[in-house]
């Protein structure tokens, strides 16, 4: 196959963009989870 | 789990069987380019991420229209999560377009049409989130950002209009590659479309929730602020 | 009160401002004129040269100056909440904004017409020729930066860092009118001159679809 690495590599980086983004988006998710539970407790108090 | 979360997963898993059909489609199933050989197989994942980005685009759009009708904050959350999510296949766009170039015309980039197009979009939306960082009134930040975001839109038909004549003018190398389409390579296309929209779906959804969830945590401190005085 | 008449008033309050101090437009003039002579330290241009990249020096200047100018006519209402008092005036806010718009206008085909003959002089252009087709084009192209740049102006205002802000705003949405506007140039410093109506339509398209998009969205725009 002609070119072989320059599509493995437009393939990769096609979906470790959009992986990449949806797991920044994941991790700040959770992050905000974590927040809004202690903010809750805090309110309990 | 909640049904809630159940249809969350029978969304996810049903993209990803949609991309796996797709990857297989466009890599096995595609006949081979007469002139270019394998490296043109990026195109079944280049262009479907430009009209992606662009049905993002539309969605903020709209989302934007419908913020300045309803004031409802909801709108502008997913007028965000949609802007950032069409960023990013825009980036996508961006970074396969060279990468096709260099094999192919020996360039990086040659101000091809969609590709210069496609940049000065990516260049429109990264100022239209730079916007929102830098209003910290939530109710401000949805009003004017709206406004922008419309102001955007209406140019992006004449932004790829004058790039296009520009081009015709001056001609250089094109990256997408002129010519009708085989029809298998139509299909191909369109299944990797479908693809990529069931992805833009499923990151707007959780981009979503994240903004409610900061609404939500921002709400909740202004409480315990307002406890501790 | 007609929309016309109150946004001749605007105007003239505007210009009246500004011709009290002429610091905008004298500082605008000196910064571009910079440009230009920098551009051509850059580039050492023959005249062949000149006419093929003079035209795009010419209006990337001019863009420099719009984002420069455009600032202050929302910004200046900031500093003792004059927008307010514009607003509660009886009048359509479409008048405010066209006013401001106009004034804009004004300003920024001044300095370009100040820069006109000192640039034709340094990259040794012929425009006396195509003079009067020259300032259609100005006006066209002009029109649509004071347009966008006076509503982003509305929409920076409001912002954070709003000097750095409006440039980045307003460049990436103005790709059109500089196209449209260096290959109008370009054409008229061509051998023969030729007007390029195609892109004379794309300004004007510009312009019709912003000054449209400025006017439904007037009373958002002024908001607070």
């Amino acid at each position: 196959m002609k070119n072989f690495e320059s599509l493995f590599a437009a393939y990769i980086l096609v979906w470790g963009i959009l992986f990449v983004y949806h797991l920044t988006v994941g991790a700040r998710v959770t992050k905000l989870q974590q927040e809004i539970e202690r903010l809750k407790a805090q309110l309990k108090q | 789990m909640t049904s809630r979360d159940k249809t969350n997963w029978a969304a996810t898993l049903g993209v990803a069987v949609l991309i796996g059909i797709a990857g297989y489609a466009a890599l096995y199933i595609a006949p081979e380019e007469r002139t270019m050989h394998e490296i043109q197989r990026i195109f079944y994942f280049h262009v479907p991420s430009a009209w992606t980005a662009f049905t993002a685009f539309f969605v903020v759009f709209l989302s934007n229209i419908a913020y300045l009708t309803r004031r409802d904050l909801k709108w502008d959350w997913i007028g965000v999560s949609a802007a950032e999510v069409g960023l990013a296949f825009c980036t996508v766009v961006l970074v396969t377009g060279p990468i096709w170039a260099k094999p192919v015309w020996g360039i990086w980039w040659t101000w091809d049409a969609r590709l210069t197009s496609t940049f000065v979009l990516w260049l429109m939306y990264v100022s239209y989130l730079l916007l929102r960082t830098l209003l910290p009134d939530s109710e401000k930040r949805a009003r004017i950002c709206a406004v922008f975001g419309i102001f955007a839109f209406l140019d992006v038909p004449l932004v790829y209009f004058s790039i296009w004549l520009w081009r015709t003018q001056h001609p250089q190398p094109v990256i997408g590659g002129g010519g009708s389409l085989d029809p298998t390579m139509r299909w191909v296309l369109l299944t990797c479309w479908v693809a990529l929209l069931g992805v833009m779906i499923l990151m707007v959804r959780q981009r979503y929730r994240l903004e409610a969830l900061r609404h939500d945590a921002e709400e909740l401190a202004h409480a315990v602020e307002e406890r501790a005085r | 009160m007609s929309i016309v008449r109150a946004a001749a008033i605007v105007l003239a309050k505007e210009l009246r401002l500004e011709f009290r101090s002429r610091e905008l437009l004298t500082t605008t003039l000196v910064f571009v004129l910079m440009v230009i002579v920098l551009f051509s330290f850059s580039f050492d241009p023959t005249s062949e040269e000149s006419r093929k990249i003079g035209p795009g020096l010419l209006w990337i200047a001019f863009l420099f100056a719009g984002s420069l100018m455009l600032n202050p006519s929302f910004a200046r209402e900031q500093a003792n909440d004059t927008l307010y008092a514009l607003r509660l005036a009886p009048v359509e806010p479409f008048a405010i904004l066209l006013g401001k718009i106009l004034a804009n206008l004004a300003f920024l085909l001044l300095t370009e017409l100040l820069l006109l003959p000192i640039f034709a002089v340094l990259y040794n252009v012929a425009l006396l020729p195509v003079l009067g087709r020259m300032v259609l084009v100005l006006l066209l192209g002009t029109l649509g930066m004071a347009v966008t740049g006076t509503a982003f102006s509305a929409i920076s205002a409001q912002a954070r860092m709003r000097e750095l802000l409006l440039p980045l705003l307003l460049l990436p949405v103005l790709t059109p009118v500089l196209i449209a506007s260096v290959e109008c140039t370009a054409g008229l410093l061509a051998d023969p001159a030729e007007l390029r109506m195609s892109w004379l339509n794309v300004l004007v398209a510009f312009d019709i679809i912003f000054l449209a998009g400025s006017y439904l969205l007037c009373d958002t725009l002024l908001e607070e």
